[in-house]
Formats: structure tokens, C-alpha cells, sequence
């Protein structure tokens, strides 16, 4: 999926561009560009989000322009990928999102003809195609060279020789015409340009438009000139994007049954047994190592500490987590060591720069990564893609269960080679994790539950979150999704730590969530629970379904549907994740962009 | 010309299938019964959809998303009282004439086009049908409709309406008026139309197909398997036979010494076999996977799933997430089964398996039993009777 659009009006192209890409963000982020007229096509192109691409914007003059923002399936995120395309004489810019088919045939014939390639797109051959259709009317050669392309598109196209034109088609792809006064607009979705107007023309399958900034003439499949009225748009579009969730971090909790499937699907091998990595990570797995540090920030860094305990279990080496920003400047280096970088974004600073110290250190480096083709993985030496999809709520839903899932297959890998697991404890965790999803659904299925404790979250002002084992770095995590969403100040500690401090915080007005799993550390933590009860707080338990004893100790129960001692933590944090949404949202709170937080750090 | 597609309503009769999805989104042939109807009209040359959606709507919104390009909007019901009165919702957004249809009608393409081609005022689907009783028995006179009886005791009439509609927009005066009177379904508005005079055109459907009981999806998937696009993707090993029409989605292994005979439609991400047979008219969803020595026949076996080795299934349905561990075995016969206080004998049929079930090895079902969503039934077990969802057969 990619967004498009395109202006011609009076305001800054600039402005009005990069306004309407931030609100087609959610249908890709990992490149993205620009293209304004003035005089000549002016493009500047950035892998990364928009807020890479705003930075260092050139300012362009002009107001007619199009723009792009990507968000790659296969294929690499470079910056000559990235749209907006032009045409081998400089004179046309298109934007495309979809597929072209036959574009390696019309690649083929238009170098022979002499035009000149700068990508691997497919979208480019679109541009020296037009051109190569151009007499004196831009809409006539774009109807004339989409006769010639199969697939799918919706494109947005501008010439410096009709210097107020735009001209867009869609087939299979979305676009529509918004419509202004002495300025118009067309884009991906209506939200696009829904701070400017809200009157829009909707174009139709196989249809061709051609608009300036005062009128807007529409073609049909044979070139037909065809009328249609404007509509004015009154119900919330925003809706639909959302799928009929209220928030993308609703939506994107809900995700996880599927995102669940995405890493694990071609990895991991019931039949066989098997997991498998590409060559450059089985390389990177395969070959002596004597540790393994984990380099991540925020959530990342949580999902490290928990892939933490599943690598020291599964492999009997040692790992350690450390901070990004704090290992950068003070991080030991060892060449035997195995540096795994873990990024949602891949463009996150701090980590870069921590993973370039430790490659000019001569360490290798493995990244977990969502973005395909970002910074993180071309200076790796190997990368693992979480395959989540773009995700928008900016506190990390299901992008962490999605790395934690790839630090559990890169566990049970190194334990295969090193001999640490035999294959049929193998074969016992790959069926527990192919049951997952099933196991997340159930844990989704308490969403009204969780909304019904959450209420007795909603009016405290400090909240404490307790595990022991793997569920500690789960209660770090489920007291940062509180205070990021919900403005509750939260804590997470290891339930044995409590009597060495946090104690002395701890009022009746204090609700402890406990994360209690049936492990060997059950009735120690059922101890913890005794001393936080005996200091008067209300106890909010996260248990197992089948622990029958966690009543009489708890005040409130959440059960997790039990799987085993490693692949509990995923229906954990999900229920974590939902537990933090509704004390948000009976809060009020602004759920997908909490204040002063950004989706991804691009900065020290 | 827009068209309204009703998909709000939960499909009580087909649970336990539909306690986590609407009905709409029941998979034939793994493609919701939804997008065959969203399909159809967009094939007739419909470009924008009205869908009115209701319960568990954020999985039809989620699917629908970005599909082909294709203007879609939705209006809520919040609650399902009738057509008459889903239809209502969408009133806002319609300016002229439009059809109406139900989303859980499987119905084919060209009929709907002879339907927007009608130049009639009024203008009706009907269909030609063994059993009109479960139905609305409609009369026609010279084309024209004569009278539409709700579900008649008798097996009376040939034709039943299809409840799809060809529909002026003065009909939401009349829908108002009915539905601020308390009544909320669609056949009684056509009924109020032509006491006030108005004539009906009927229009035969070549085909239509509706569901009602969850047998009805193995039949609408033995019937629909043939339209699916196959193609073969993912790994086939040595050694494999592959008859007919077999669709093997990426990512999908299918191991040495496996026998498919198509039409077969397996999904994305699965794993068949080694040695595993799976014969006519079987769809298995994404990420399933089917053990050594097991034998699937005319079912629909659907996300999800793991089925054990040494397994028998036939004529059955198997909903997501369900783990059948091995030598599992359903035994295909007829049987006499209560749905909503209703008896119905029902010929050739298996077992129809809720979601996210568990299984122990060595389980027997009973034919043409029902079991609910997140059962657990033990190693074992003959099963002889329907189980309700959350039960544990120990």
C-alpha cells in the first residue's frame, strides 16, 4: 500500500504536500518524496517517514506539485526508489501506488528507444512512458501510455510544460478529486486533503482526470468526456482507515492473531521440524558464538530483555540488554560477540549509532526490524523483518509481540544448532507456537473484562506492576504502556525487589498488578502478593486459566490462556496492552499520539 | 446505480460459526460469502457500495479495506431489528434509484445486471425453489407480483423472493412509515408498496443460494469451489498427485506421496501430508496443517487448524484454531437434528466443529453433530450429542 497525491492552487505546494502525506502516513512509511513546479520539476526524496522527509526540505517555490509515501512489500527502500519518478527529459513527475505487470517488457522497449532508468521501480517506466506519448497535452499522452500498461495503479501526474495541470487515473486503485476554491486537490483517500475541503468528485474504475486549479475535466475508459457532480462529505472517514475501531492501537492489539501468523509463516516448519532463517542470518546464528548483546531502546528494549530470558533458557549463552543510547558511549565490544539491534522503525538514532560503534568494533550485527530497506538493515549484517505491516498508534502494540516472537525463533535456532534442545522439546514449542494465535484471540476475547478492572485503575495516580522471571520485563513493559497512553505514573519492578525499596511507595491507594504464571516461582510470588495485600493495596492478578488457587490472594483476576513457560508471555501482553487502552480511554486520553512522544526517534 | 448491501445481522442459527464473525464473512472457497456478493455487483458495473454493517463490524471493515480499488461506505445498525430497518440506515446516501441485496446471498452476476437493466418503477428477484416454505413464497401474474407469503406452512408456489431489489428513493418514505410502527422487515415495505397501487417486475434469477444452518456452507462450498481462481503456489514435493483443479496458496508445503483431487483450494502458509489425501470438494484456510495418513473429503476446513495423522473427515466443517490431535475420525451419515426448535433431517452429513476446539486422540462424532466454540474433549471420546461452546467432554 502507498499514499498519493497531488495540488495545484495558490498556497505553498510544499506545505500542503507534506501536510497531506503526514495524514496518508498510516498507508506506509518507509520512503517517501516530493515534487514541485517551478519553472523545473524540484524533487527531494527520503527514506523514512515524513518527519525525515520534512527536516531538511529544500524550499521549493511553486504551487502545483505531487507526493509520495511508500511502503515496500519486496523489493529495496533506496532513495532512488522512492516516488516521485521523472521522465528521461526532467519535464514529468508521477506518483503510482499498485503494481505494474508488464512493466519489464516496457522497460525493455523503452531503453531501446533510448529513454534512461534511475530506479528498479516498476512505477518509473510510467514516466518515460508518457513522455514518450507527449505531443502538447498531458492528459492525452497519459491515456494513451496507461493503454499500454497492465496491472493495477493510481497515479498523479504533473509537466513542467502545463505548469498548473495535474493529471490523475485509477484502475483497482484508489483516488479522488478534492475540490477547492481557486485550488484542487487528488489523493489516495478523502483524508488526505480533509483539512482544506471536504467537497469531493470521486472517479470511477479506468477513469482519467485532468485538473488545474480551476477546473476539472474527468475521461472515461474510451476517452469519453463525462460529468459529475461534487458531493460534500459529512460522516468521519477516519472510521474506515480505522476499520471501525476507535483507535489504531485498538486496532493494531487486535492485529496481533494475524501479525502472530506473519512471523511465523516460512519460518517455522511443523512438519520438518524446522526453523529457518535467510543465509546471512543462519550464517550469523551458525558460527561460534560466546555472547549475545541486545541493543534496542524503549519497547525494543523490553522485547530484548525478554528475548533475554528465552535465549539464556534455549541456549545456555549469556545475553545482555543493553539501553541504545547508554552502550553507544559505554558498551563493551567483543569480536566473538553477537550484536542484535532491535528497531521498529530501523531508523531509530540512538540504536544506529550504537550498532555503527559496534560494526567498526568489528562486531557482527543482526537486526529485527518492521521496515524493509531501512537504515538499521543495510548497515547489518544479517536482518530479521517483523512483517507487522505498518503500525500508526505510537506506543508499540503489536510490532513488540511480533520481535519478541523473532528473539523466541532465533532462541530455539542457536538451541537446534548447539545441540542445547532436542527434537522433540522442538517440536513441543513450535506446535506452542503455531497455537499462539488462537491463544491471542482468547486473550482478546476478555477485551470487556480487562475494561470492567480498568475502571478501578482509572482514578489512581500510581500504579505498580510486579512479575518474577520472563513476566518481569513484562511488567517494565506494562507499566511503560500505562504512563505512555494513560499519564498514570507506573512502575515495573521484579517482585522479589519490592522489600529492598519500592515498599516505601506503596500506599492503599497503589493497585499492584501481578503477573502470576504456574512456574517455579509460583508460591513466591503468591508471598509477594501476601506482603503488597498486607500494606493495603488493591491487587490486580494476571494469571494462568487453570491456577484455582489465585482468588483468595488476588482482589481482581485477568487469566491468561496457558501455553508454556516461554510462550505465555505473548497473551500476557496482550491483555497488558488492553488493560493500558481502557484506563486510557476512560481517561480521555489522546490514545494513538500521546503527548510529547514521536512513533520513531530520529534523534539523540 | 448504488447498491445497499445488507451485512449487519449475527446469523444465530449458524453458531456457533458466527459468535466471533457476522455471518457475511463465513469463508466459501477461503473467500468470504461477502466479497462473492460485493464481487457480483461489482461485476454488473456498481461503483459504489453502501454496506450496512452491525455486529462484529470491524472484521468486515478490516477485510474490505482496500478492496480493488472499489468505493465502499458503511452506515452501523446498531441493532439488527430488520431489513426494512437496516435499509433505513443507508438512507442518507442515496439520491436515486438503487438495488438492495442481502450480503449472505451467493447470487450471480448477470442476474443482478438484467435487474439494474429493468426499467420498472419497482423490480424483484425471484427464484425458482423445492421448498418455498422456508422462505417468502411469492405469486407472480404476467411478470408482475401477485403476492408474497411469509413463510407459508404448506409447500405452496414455486417461486420465492430472493429479497433483492431494484428500488426507487420514495421508497424510505415508506420504509419510515413501517418501521416507526414497529414494522422492520423488508417484505412487508413491498407488500405496503402494492397495497398502494404500485406494480412490481419480476426478475428469474439464474442463480442464488442463501445460508441459514452451518451444513449449508459445505453445500454453497461444493458449489462455488469451481468459480475460485486456481493457481499453484508455495512448495509441491516429488512425488506428490495432483488431479483437476487444485489451488495451493505461498508458503504452503505439500509433502512427498500426498494425493489431492481437485476442486481443492488450499491456503496460504499450510502444511499437507506427508502421505495425506484430500479429495473433492475440500478448501483448507492459511497456516493449517494436515498430518500424515489423513483423509479429507468435501469439507471445509478452515484457518488455522492442525489436524492429526491416521484422521478421517467427510462432509464436515472445522472452524479456525481448532486442534484435532490423531486418529480423530467423523463419521458421515444422516441424522435428525434440533436448531432453534425446529427438527431437520438432514442426509450425508459429518461433523461441524466450532472454533478453537481441542481434541484428544481417538475421537469419534456422531454424524451430523454440532460442536461448539472452545470445546475440550478428551482422548477417547465418542461424541453422540451436540456440546455448547466452553464445554469440557472428560
Amino acid at each position: 500500500m502507498c499514499g498519493i497525491i497531488g495540488y495545484t492552487g495558490f498556497r505553498d505546494a510544499n506545505k500542503v504536500l507534506i501536510d497531506s502525506l503526514k495524514r496518508l502516513e498510516y498507508r506506509g512509511y518507509d520512503s517517501a518524496g516530493i515534487s514541485v513546479i517551478h519553472k523545473k520539476q524540484q524533487v527531494y526524496k527520503q527514506v523514512g517517514e515524513i518527519k525525515a522527509l520534512e527536516k531538511n526540505l529544500p524550499d521549493f517555490k511553486g504551487t502545483v506539485g505531487v507526493g509520495h509515501t511508500r511502503w515496500a512489500t519486496h523489493g529495496g527502500v533506496t532513495k532512488e526508489n522512492a516516488h516521485p519518478h521523472l521522465s528521461s527529459n526532467k519535464k514529468i513527475a508521477v506518483v503510482h501506488n499498485g503494481i505494474i505487470e508488464n512493466f519489464s517488457k516496457l522497460r525493455e522497449n523503452l531503453i531501446k528507444k533510448g529513454y534512461k532508468f534511475a530506479s528498479q521501480t516498476d512505477s518509473e517506466v510510467i514516466a518515460h512512458l508518457i513522455e514518450d506519448n507527449y505531443k502538447d497535452n498531458l492528459e492525452k499522452a497519459v491515456y494513451s501510455a496507461l493503454k499500454k500498461v497492465e496491472g493495477y495503479y493510481a497515479i498523479v501526474v504533473t509537466s513542467t510544460d502545463e505548469p498548473d495541470k495535474i493529471v490523475g487515473a485509477r484502475k483497482d486503485s484508489p483516488l479522488v478529486i478534492g475540490v477547492g476554491d481557486n485550488e484542487n486537490f487528488l489523493g489516495s483517500d478523502i483524508t488526505a486533503f480533509l483539512k482544506y475541503t471536504k467537497r469531493v468528485v470521486f472517479l470511477n474504475d479506468g477513469e482519467l482526470c485532468a485538473v488545474t486549479n480551476k477546473d476539472i475535466k474527468i475521461f472515461d475508459e474510451n476517452n469519453k468526456a463525462v460529468k459529475r457532480d461534487e458531493q460534500v462529505i459529512k460522516w468521519d472517514y477516519k472510521d474506515a482507515e480505522k476499520s471501525g475501531f476507535s483507535h489504531f492501537m485498538l486496532k493494531e492489539i487486535f492485529d496481533q492473531p494475524d501479525t502472530v501468523h506473519h512471523v511465523i509463516r516460512g519460518r517455522v516448519s511443523e512438519i520438518d521440524r524446522a526453523i529457518q532463517f535467510n543465509e546471512n542470518v543462519e550464517n550469523l546464528l551458525s558460527n561460534g558464538l560466546d555472547s549475545i548483546h541486545i541493543v534496542a531502546c524503549g519497547t525494543s528494549y523490553y522485547a530484548g530483555l525478554v528475548g533475554k530470558y528465552m535465549l539464556e533458557k534455549l541456549t545456555g549463552i549469556p545475553v545482555i540488554v543493553e539501553l541504545a543510547s547508554e552502550y553507544r558511549y559505554f558498551g563493551t565490544r567483543d569480536e566473538n560477540s553477537l550484536i542484535i539491534g532491535v528497531t521498529q522503525s530501523g531508523e531509530t538514532l540512538d540504536t544506529l549509532a550504537a550498532l555503527k560503534e559496534a560494526k567498526n568494533s568489528g562486531c557482527r550485527i543482526l537486526v529485527i526490524t518492521n521496515v524493509i530497506g531501512s537504515t538499521a538493515t543495510r548497515l547489518s549484517d544479517g536482518y530479521i523483518l517483523t512483517q507487522s505491516g505498518p503500525e500508526i498508534g505510537v506506543a508499540a502494540t503489536k510490532t513488540f509481540t511480533s520481535q519478541i516472537l523473532v528473539l523466541c525463533l532465533i532462541a530455539l535456532k542457536i538451541g537446534m544448532l548447539k545441540n542445547k534442545i532436542g527434537a522433540d522439546e522442538v517440536y513441543k514449542y513450535i506446535l506452542q507456537l503455531k497455537e499462539l494465535p488462537r491463544k491471542v484471540r482468547q486473550a482478546l476475547d476478555q477485551s470487556d473484562e480487562i475494561l470492567k478492572i480498568a475502571n478501578q485503575l482509572k482514578n489512581t495516580q500510581s500504579v505498580f506492576f510486579i512479575g518474577r522471571g520472563i513476566n518481569y520485563p513484562l511488567s517494565l513493559e506494562g507499566a511503560l504502556k500505562l504512563k505512555e497512553i494513560s499519564y498514570l505514573h507506573a512502575e515495573g519492578f521484579a517482585a522479589g525487589e519490592l522489600k529492598h525499596g519500592p515498599f516505601a511507595l506503596l500506599t492503599k491507594i497503589t493497585p499492584v498488578v501481578a503477573i502470576v504464571t504456574k512456574d517455579f516461582t509460583y508460591e513466591k510470588l503468591l508471598a509477594n502478593i501476601g506482603e503488597v495485600k498486607a500494606r493495603g493495596p488493591k491487587v490486580i492478578a494476571i494469571a494462568d486459566e487453570n491456577d484455582t488457587e489465585i482468588e483468595k490472594h488476588a482482589d481482581f483476576v485477568i487469566r491468561f490462556p496457558s501455553n508454556s513457560d516461554i510462550m505465555s508471555c505473548i497473551p500476557i501482553i496482550v491483555i497488558l496492552q488492553l488493560l493500558a487502552y481502557h484506563v486510557a480511554n476512560l481517561r480521555g486520553c489522546s490514545i494513538d499520539k500521546p503527548r510529547n512522544l514521536a512513533k520513531s526517534v530520529t534523534v539523540e | 446505480m448504488k447498491a445497499v448491501i445488507l451485512a449487519a445481522g449475527e446469523g444465530k442459527r449458524l453458531r456457533p460459526f458466527t459468535e466471533t464473525i457476522p455471518k457475511v464473512m463465513l469463508p466459501v472457497a477461503n473467500k468470504p460469502v461477502l466479497e462473492y456478493v460485493v464481487d457480483a455487483v461489482k461485476k454488473s458495473g456498481i461503483a459504489e457500495i453502501i454496506i450496512v454493517v452491525g455486529y462484529k463490524k470491524e472484521v468486515i471493515m478490516e477485510y474490505f479495506k482496500e478492496y480493488k480499488g472499489l468505493k465502499i461506505s458503511y452506515v452501523t445498525q446498531d441493532k439488527q431489528l430488520g431489513t426494512a430497518h437496516a435499509l433505513l440506515q443507508a438512507k442518507s446516501r442515496i439520491k436515486e434509484t438503487f438495488i438492495v441485496i442481502s450480503g449472505d446471498n451467493i447470487v450471480d452476476q448477470k442476474s443482478i445486471s438484467q435487474l439494474i437493466k429493468d426499467q420498472s418503477k419497482y423490480s424483484m428477484l425471484i427464484k425458482e425453489h423445492p421448498h418455498p416454505s422456508k422462505y417468502g413464497a411469492v405469486f407472480i401474474e404476467k411478470g408482475k407480483l401477485k403476492e408474497i407469503v411469509e413463510k407459508p406452512k404448506e409447500e405452496i408456489g414455486k417461486f420465492i423472493s430472493t429479497g433483492i431489489y431494484k428500488l426507487p428513493k420514495s421508497i424510505f418514505k415508506t420504509v419510515e412509515e413501517l418501521t416507526s410502527r414497529g414494522t422492520n422487515d423488508l417484505t412487508s415495505v413491498i407488500q405496503e408498496v402494492m397495497k398502494n397501487g404500485e406494480e412490481i417486475n419480476t426478475i428469474k434469477a439464474e442463480s442464488w443460494m442463501d445460508i441459514v444452518y452451518p451444513w449449508d456452507l459445505i453445500q454453497i462450498n461444493e458449489a462455488m469451489i469451481h468459480s475460485s481462481k486456481f493457481s499453484v503456489g508455495g512448495v509441491v514435493e516429488k512425488e506428490v498427485t495432483i488431479k483437476g483443479d487444485v489451488s495451493i496458496g505461498k508458503d504452503t508445503t505439500i509433502y512427498s506421496g500426498c494425493y489431492i483431487v481437485g476442486p481443492v483450494v488450499i491456503g496460504e502458509g499450510c502444511e499437507i501430508g506427508p502421505n495425506a489425501c484430500i479429495f473433492p470438494s475440500t478448501t483448507i484456510g492459511n497456516n493449517s496443517v494436515v498430518h500424515p495418513f489423513s483423509e479429507i473429503r468435501n469439507s471445509v476446513i478452515m484457518d488455522d487448524t492442525h489436524i492429526g495423522s491416521n484422521s478421517f473427515i467427510k462432509n464436515s466443517i472445522i472452524a479456525r484454531g481448532t486442534i484435532i490431535s490423531n486418529n480423530f475420525s467423523c463419521i458421515s451419515g444422516d441424522n435428525t437434528v434440533e436448531i432453534d426448535g425446529e427438527f431437520k433431517k438432514l442426509e450425508n452429513l459429518g461433523a461441524m466443529i466450532g472454533e478453537d476446539c481441542t481434541f484428544g486422540s481417538h475421537v469419534v462424532i456422531d454424524p451430523g453433530i454440532i460442536i461448539g466454540r472452545k470445546c475440550n474433549i478428551e482422548s477417547m471420546k465418542k461424541i453422540t450429542k451436540n456440546v455448547t461452546s466452553n464445554t469440557k467432554v472428560m
